[in-house]
């Protein structure tokens, strides 16, 4: 083979380097790829529950100065006014010396008429569409607490029914936590008056503490929450009922915008026959001292697990 | 691999890997099958039902609501100093007069408790007493329920039997109890049954085992 004269146009050889052809060729996929690529996001340009530069840029809660949380419940005022056109009142409430909550629930006295469930939508702002319930009322048959043959879909025209009680489930805020272990991000902790609590701006929604709680009390925003204006309860707390986004899971926290304050949450007060009753145990005066002390507290739900609710089950007489 | 082949390819592959981008693109910004149907609202449920009143409305809340008590001025239709004579039928069922009408006498099981003058004063029929001859006013219920209901009478005073509202913090707020007729209808104190709010949305039952209810 003679070695051929290299060719003073193409430096390299004439195939070795890009002719007119193929430079067209390849910017046409290129552009057309690049243009595939810009297609396939646009849904992101139409999210528009974004997290804001704040938000994205915001500290851990448990390091917040308080300046800077002062600074971040007004950015959490400031987008939901924006939002919903009504300015909140977001405060955030931390846990007093000497309370510890703990909820007893009175499987005698409860009719499974729901008012809870709604009562704790309405207060605690929850997704009306998807529909978000930290509550579950399971119907079970008489003389059984075998939890497969519980059923919460019941609606019958009149309750309570014949040959049935009614157990509401919600967050049991466990003493051990599992739910809080699983956490990668450190985004659910167990609070010092005993309330686990998420910070929704720290949660990256892998899910994991729904899968670890026995209890199912955890729920996850799929879609983004949909609140009627109306509807919007605007005393809110940063750990509380603030508007969640999509993505980001939530459950009950004992409204922690109104136990810390002082008041019982929605459940108990709009519990038509008493069945819920809530309260500070280390006060020996309080109702719920009271019935651990006196009346047969029979369970916490699912105790061989080791997760020591601070939610106590029991019967009257 | 032969070069000459090759070159023939190259155009060929890189025409329909430029169509089927240029298909993809319209596809994405068109997002024809990334649609989903926009989620169904769910009804809302009336914010009335779940506010935290009492079933019934007491006199003792009538009072406090400034009402009409008119209703209660037993001396409007009844003689002073006039004993009420109760009339029985064969059964020993208390016969309720027409003026009464709206009262059914079911307190206690199997009729037992017929005598209005168990719980009433038969002396001032503005006043209740109790059987040790205590005479309270009509607001001030408990003692008398308590004479008879004394373990339910302790666990309200304690707080666990009947409804809290308000504060749980005494030096927050104030805590609102409910005396028993502001829930138990006292010539009936059973409660009634009541039509539960709706379940669960069904979108999420799909799921349920094979043989539950059907909603």
């Amino acid at each position: 083979m003679t070695p051929e004269k290299p060719d003073t146009n193409w430096p390299d050889g004439p195939n070795a380097g890009m002719s007119r052809r193929n430079f067209l060729r390849g910017s046409a996929v290129f552009a057309s790829g690049l243009a595939a690529l810009a297609a396939s996001l646009s849904p992101l340009r139409e999210l528009d529950d974004r997290p804001s530069v704040e938000q994205f840029a915001q500290k851990y809660y448990k390091e917040l100065t308080p300046e800077e949380m002062k600074k971040v419940l007004k950015r959490i005022e400031d987008e939901v006014e924006k939002q919903y056109g009504l300015r909140p009142h977001v405060k955030d409430l931390k846990p007093e010396a000497g309370v510890e909550f703990v909820y007893a629930l009175n499987l005698t006295r409860c009719v499974g008429c729901r008012k809870c469930v709604h009562a704790c939508v309405g207060e605690n702002n929850q997704s009306r569409t998807p529909e978000i319930q930290y509550i579950r009322v399971l119907r079970l048959p008489d003389g059984s607490l075998d939890l497969e043959k519980a059923d919460h879909y019941y609606h019958p025209e009149a309750v309570p029914e014949k040959g049935y009680f009614y157990m509401p489930v919600q967050c049991q805020q466990c003493k051990n936590p599992p739910c809080v272990k699983v956490c990668p991000v450190h985004a659910t902790w167990q609070e010092a008056d005993g309330i686990t609590v998420i910070d929704y701006d720290w949660c990256i929604g892998c899910r994991y503490c729904e899968a670890a709680c026995p209890y199912w009390a955890r729920r996850f925003n799929f879609a983004k929450p949909s609140i009627p204006k109306e509807g919007l309860n605007l005393n809110m707390a940063y750990l509380g009922n603030r508007p969640r986004r999509r993505g980001v899971m939530e459950k009950c926290h004992f409204c922690i915008q109104r136990t810390r304050a002082g008041r019982y949450p929605a459940c108990v007060e709009v519990c038509p026959v008493g069945a819920r009753k809530f309260g500070n145990v280390l006060d020996a005066n309080s109702e719920v001292a009271y019935i651990l002390r006196t009346k047969r507290v029979f369970i916490q739900l699912k105790e061989e697990l080791g997760t020591s609710p601070r939610f106590f089950y029991y019967f009257d007489v | 691999m032969n070069p000459e082949n090759n070159n023939n390819r190259v155009p060929a592959v890189l025409f329909i890997l430029t169509v089927a981008f240029l298909l993809l693109a319209v596809c994405f910004s068109r997002r024809k099958w990334m649609e989903s149907e926009p989620l169904k609202a769910i009804a809302l449920v009336d914010p009335e039902l779940v506010r935290p009143t009492t079933m019934r409305t007491s006199y003792a809340q009538l009072i406090r609501m400034q009402a009409d008590l008119s209703d209660f001025d037993c001396y409007g239709c009844h003689e002073q100093k006039k004993a009420v004579t109760l009339r029985f039928d064969g059964s020993n069922n208390l016969v309720i007069p027409k003026e009464h009408s709206d009262i059914v006498m079911k307190h206690g099981q199997h009729g037992r408790n017929n005598n209005c003058f168990n719980c009433h004063d038969d002396q001032n029929l503005l006043l209740l007493q109790t059987r040790d001859g205590r005479q309270l006013k009509l607001e001030n219920c408990p003692p008398l329920c308590g004479s008879c209901h004394g373990p339910t009478y302790r666990d309200w005073e304690a707080g666990a039997h009947g409804r809290t509202g308000g504060y749980w913090d005494k030096a927050a707020g104030e805590l609102t109890r409910q005396i028993c007729v502001d829930c138990h209808n006292p010539h009936s104190p059973k409660i009634p049954t009541r039509t539960p709010l709706p379940p669960p949305h069904p979108l999420h039952a799909a799921a349920r085992a094979a043989g539950a209810e059907e909603h």
